[in-house]
């Protein structure tokens, strides 16, 4: 892939807003495109043109999804801050939000060092086992994703 | 092992208190707040009755010397394991080395409370004086040698029962088992011996109207601010027996809630006592907070006991569910 | 205090229950009362029955559903039940009266309009039966003092009194087993070790014992 430009992504980007996906990230030899879709429209989320000669690591998306049927909260019941806002970085094994099952509260943890992308459901909607939560970008590939 | 790096005044070991003892002279002791100290146990797989440290005053600093599971239960205090925020009410494992920090009571909190609780896997291990583990101040036993904590103290952890569950949380039984009265903590109280002796102007007040906290509140006795009660006549009493919960009225009117260090007996009128199940709710309200008192008769006040028991089993019963999911 | 001529119960919320004996504080009303808390203590609603003077406490294992039957079941034993005369050991305290260790005689004076050697005598004469312990660990409630020394509690109690602390309140007197708040009149001091958590039982008196005074020192 050479070097993309403004038009060439522009037509990526009208192509994606036809589809249902809703990220979409092309990775060539020293550059990244990462274009997001909330079907209202498509926003170039990432351009990375490097020289090429040592490649970096690609960044990865991942999702996190709910590990249970609950409750799922952005902040904790104590506390008014949101534990993982859109842009904000967050580490590895650190709580994204928190599930209430009942009176148990479970951590929904980031799978990698990463910074949130968007948060998929709102504070206090009831999640199916699997229900996508976040997503997030990581600065490189890593392990399974939960 | 913790090493205690920094402390406040008044941090204590506590259990849920010393029974059996009263004929002695030897009042109950154990945590104002028991349900956060319970709930921390639980989490960690400790019996409920394991020891904590319960610490009213701030900063709090704590070093692990080892590989040790831990949940900060209570007011929520903004701890930090080295760098790292916690939640509060979950349980975390720490590495030998880090440091715990606890701060204030955050202003303007979901929830007002004063005491956090911290809870080890293995509960603190002290040796038991008359079957507890509590801080008996006065006679200066139980606990760490019957005192409150100092820089340098260092305290064991037992034996851990069963795998930490890092990460695990609960929502605190305030948000759980919610009492307010326009919009002030309340707590429920049954009318004592001498209710009847007091003018019903006064205790139709003492029902109505917000208490504050006095800052000469403590874990002998809540010193309240209100109206001042007046009694129909002199009341002359004779030295009996009484319970953390008792609400006297000393001459000047401005009732005293006797709490776990009280005395286990007195001679000052009782208007009424704060009832068992809502003890830990007046156990967290902060010095300078109000409270409103909510009448409650015999089969109420042993409903609501009832609900923080029914509270207690389904935490151990969700959590030996996660145990086993763990696997 | 119970001025019926019938006993009377009492709730202090779920944890127990108070029951007052009726008429003026004597010792064979107390010699009942330790009868009961003896007979109270097999009943299953009860953890521990502790005297108070004249009265007793009862603390529940578990609060009982209803409380008729456990009222029934007391006033009931109370109707028939036999003084226990324990018949204990007498404990001699010698007591420093007056001085640094007894910093409100002088109120107990200006109260009573006695002399300090006066109310020495008259603190002095009685042998004191021990009626209950409770207060704080060790500490006896002791009855039997001469009423002509009765001073009032203190408006402003004190806030630490030393363990061996020898005062007045009211028209009791007793002795501080361990440093803490006090409203009473402290008169005197005497040296004793009233609890030790590591013996069994740990307290070095109960009902039954009795305390003499012994007259050391007057300082005036």
């Amino acid at each position: 892939m050479s070097s993309l430009h403004a038009a060439q992504i522009e037509q990526i980007a009208a192509w994606l807003a036809a589809t249902d996906i809703g990220l979409l990230e092309l990775r060539g030899p020293g550059q990244m495109l990462l274009l997001r879709h909330d079907g209202a429209g498509v926003e170039v989320v990432d351009v990375v043109q490097t020289d090429g000669a040592a490649a970096p690591a690609a960044p990865v998306l991942h999702t996190v999804n709910a590990p249970s049927v609950g409750v799922f909260l952005h902040r904790h019941p104590l506390r008014e801050d949101t534990l993982a806002a859109p842009g904000s970085a967050v580490r590895a094994g650190q709580a994204l939000g928190l599930l209430q099952v009942g009176l148990l509260l479970l951590p929904v943890l980031a799978p990698a060092d990463a910074t949130v992308l968007e948060l998929l459901v709102a504070h206090g909607t009831v999640v199916g086992y699997g229900t996508q939560l976040f997503a997030l970008q990581g600065a490189a590939p890593h392990g399974p994703r939960t | 092992m913790i090493e205690i790096l920094s402390t406040g005044a008044l941090a204590t070991v506590q259990d849920l208190g010393r029974a059996g003892a009263l004929r002695w002279g030897v009042g109950t002791a154990g945590a104002m707040d028991p349900l956060a100290l319970a709930a921390g146990n639980i989490l960690l797989g400790n019996d409920e009755g394991a020891a904590g440290v319960e610490v009213p005053v701030f900063p709090f600093r704590v070093r692990f010397g080892a590989d040790t599971a831990l949940a900060i239960t209570g007011a929520d205090v903004d701890a930090r394991l080295d760098e790292q925020p916690l939640l509060p009410w979950v349980a975390v494992q720490a590495r030998a080395g880090q440091v715990l920090h606890l701060s204030l009571p955050r202003r303007g909190a979901v929830w007002p409370a004063s005491r956090a609780y911290l809870c080890l896997a293995g509960g603190v291990d002290v040796p038991a004086v008359l079957g507890s583990r509590s801080t008996q101040l006065r006679g200066a036993f139980g606990g760490l040698d019957g005192r409150a904590l100092r820089q340098g103290d260092t305290l064991r952890a037992g034996a851990a029962d069963r795998q930490p569950l890092a990460g695990l949380g609960l929502v605190p039984p305030a948000l759980a088992m919610p009492l307010q009265v326009d919009g002030l903590p309340a707590v429920r109280v049954l009318p004592a011996a001498e209710y009847t002796h007091y003018t019903e102007a006064s205790r139709a007040a003492f029902w109505a109207e917000p208490w504050k906290i006095t800052a000469q509140s403590d874990r002998y006795g809540y010193r309240l601010d209100g109206r001042p009660l007046e009694a129909l006549a002199a009341i002359e009493m004779r030295s009996h027996g009484i319970v953390p919960g008792v609400i006297q009225v000393p001459p000047g009117g401005q009732p005293i809630v006797q709490m776990r260090d009280a005395q286990p007996s007195g001679g000052y009128p009782k208007l009424g006592t704060v009832i068992e199940a809502d003890l830990w709710r007046l156990g967290q309200a902060p010095v300078g907070s109000r409270v409103r008192f909510v009448e409650c008769d015999w089969d109420s006040a042993l409903a609501a006991l009832a609900e923080t028991r029914r509270w207690l089993d389904e935490v151990h019963r969700l959590v030996g569910l996660q145990r086993l999911q763990r696997g | 205090m119970n001025t019926a001529a019938a006993p009377s119960t009492s709730l202090l919320g779920t944890s127990a229950m108070l029951f007052e004996a009726p008429g003026e504080t004597t010792l064979p009303t107390q010699q009942r009362i330790w009868a009961l808390a003896r007979e109270a203590e097999t009943w299953p609603e009860v953890h521990e029955a502790v005297p108070g003077m004249n009265n007793l406490m009862l603390s529940f294992t578990r609060p009982p559903r209803t409380l008729d039957l456990l009222n029934a079941r007391l006033h009931a034993a109370w109707s028939t039940i036999e003084p226990l005369a324990l018949q204990g050991r007498v404990v001699e305290l010698p007591v420093v009266y007056g001085g640094e260790g007894g910093p409100h005689i002088n109120d107990v004076v200006a109260h009573t309009g006695l002399r300090i050697d006066e109310i020495v005598e008259r603190h002095s004469a009685p042998l004191y039966p021990v009626y209950a312990l409770g207060s704080h660990p060790g500490y006896c409630y002791l009855g039997g003092m001469d009423t002509r020394i009765a001073t009032p509690r203190r408006k402003v109690p004190v806030l630490r009194i030393p363990g061996g602390a020898v005062s007045i309140g009211g028209t009791q007197t007793g002795v501080s087993a361990s440093d803490g708040p006090s409203g009473w009149n402290t008169i005197g001091c005497t040296t004793m070790a009233f609890f030790d958590p590591a013996r069994d039982p740990p307290a070095l008196l109960q009902p039954g014992d009795s305390i003499r005074f012994r007259v050391e020192k007057v300082i005036r």
